[in-house]
C-alpha cells in the first residue's frame, strides 16, 4: 500500500494505491490516523480509486480507522470504491457503515452539510 | 480429469504473493464462461482463502508454504488452498457465525465472504497435518467461453 495526503480545509484526503491487505499496511494506516488526530484532523476521506483489491484484513484496517476517528468525534468516508471492493462491503453489510462516494466534490460536500 | 486442466503452486506465507495468486486465478478462470461478477467473486474468495491460510494457518511463518490448486472442470472451477497450521473446527464456526457488520471486530470476515460468494465451501484436515479449504464456483454461462 502506498498513500498520498491532501488537505482541503479541515478535511484530509488519503489517496491509497496498490493493495490493502494486511501485514505492515495495518501499522502504516493506524499510525497515519493517529498522526492526523494528533494534529486535530478528524474528518477523513479515503480515496480507493487506485486500489486494485482489498481483502478482509484490509477491510479490518479501514474499520479500525473508522472506529478510531468516530470515537474522537471524527468520521471516515470512502471515495471511488471499485465494484470488487464494493461487493465485499455489500456482502459484509459494511456498506451500511461506510458512506461511499464516486465524486470527490460530493464526498467533500458531505462533510459540510 | 485431464491434468492439463490443473494448476498447482506453492508460495511462502507472505502477503506479497497474494497478487500473484490473483493473477493466476484470473488466467485459470478466463474464458471458462464466468460472468464478470462471478470472476470478481472467485478472485475475492481465493484471496481470502490464501489470506486465511498464511495468516491464521501458517501464522505468517515464512518457512511454511501455502499450496493452491486450481482445477478447470467443464461446469465449474474448483480451488483448494492448504496450509500447515493446527486448523480449526469448521462446525464450531457454523454454529456461531460472527456478524460481519460488527465494527468492534477487526477480523473474522473471510469465511463469511467466501461462503457468500462461492457455490460450495468445505474444510478438510489433511492426514499429513494442516488444513485445506475447497471452493467451488459453477459457471453461470454469462461470460466469454474459449472454443
Amino acid at each position: 500500500m502506498k498513500y498520498r495526503i491532501r488537505e482541503v480545509g479541515n478535511l484530509t484526503l488519503i489517496d491509497i494505491s496498490g493493495k490493502l491487505m494486511g501485514g505492515c499496511d495495518a501499522d502504516v494506516f493506524r499510525d497515519l490516523i493517529h498522526e492526523l488526530l494528533e494534529r486535530g484532523r478528524r474528518q477523513v476521506i479515503v480515496n480507493l480509486g487506485e486500489v486494485s483489491w482489498v481483502n478482509s484484513t484490509g477491510v479490518g484496517i479501514l474499520i479500525t480507522g473508522y472506529t478510531t476517528l468516530r470515537k474522537n468525534n471524527g468520521d471516515l468516508k470512502l471515495l471511488n470504491v471499485s465494484n470488487k471492493i464494493r461487493s465485499v462491503l455489500y456482502v459484509t453489510k459494511l456498506n451500511l457503515i461506510f458512506e461511499c462516494f464516486d465524486d470527490e466534490r460530493e464526498a467533500i460536500g458531505s462533510f459540510m452539510g | 480429469m485431464a491434468e492439463e486442466n490443473t494448476i498447482a503452486l506453492e508460495f511462502p506465507s507472505s502477503y506479497q504473493w497474494l497478487n500473484m495468486i490473483d493473477l493466476v486465478c484470473g488466467e485459470v478462470t478466463a474464458g471458462m464462461g464466468f460472468s464478470n461478477n462471478a470472476l470478481n467473486e472467485i478472485s475475492i474468495s481465493v484471496i481470502e482463502a490464501c489470506t486465511n491460510a498464511l495468516e491464521h494457518g501458517n501464522k505468517c511463518c515464512l518457512d511454511c508454504n501455502v499450496r493452491a490448486v486450481f482445477r478447470r472442470l467443464p461446469d465449474r472451477v474448483v480451488i483448494e488452498v492448504a496450509d500447515c497450521g493446527q486448523g480449526f473446527e469448521f462446525e464450531d464456526y457454523l454454529r456461531h457465525i460472527p456478524d460481519p457488520s460488527d465494527i468492534e471486530k477487526k477480523r473474522g470476515r473471510g469465511i463469511y465472504i467466501m461462503m457468500a460468494m462461492m457455490d460450495a465451501l468445505a474444510y478438510e484436515r489433511m492426514p499429513e497435518g494442516g488444513m485445506k479449504i475447497i471452493l467451488e464456483k459453477m459457471i453461470d454461462g454469462d461470460g466469454q467461453r474459449d472454443e
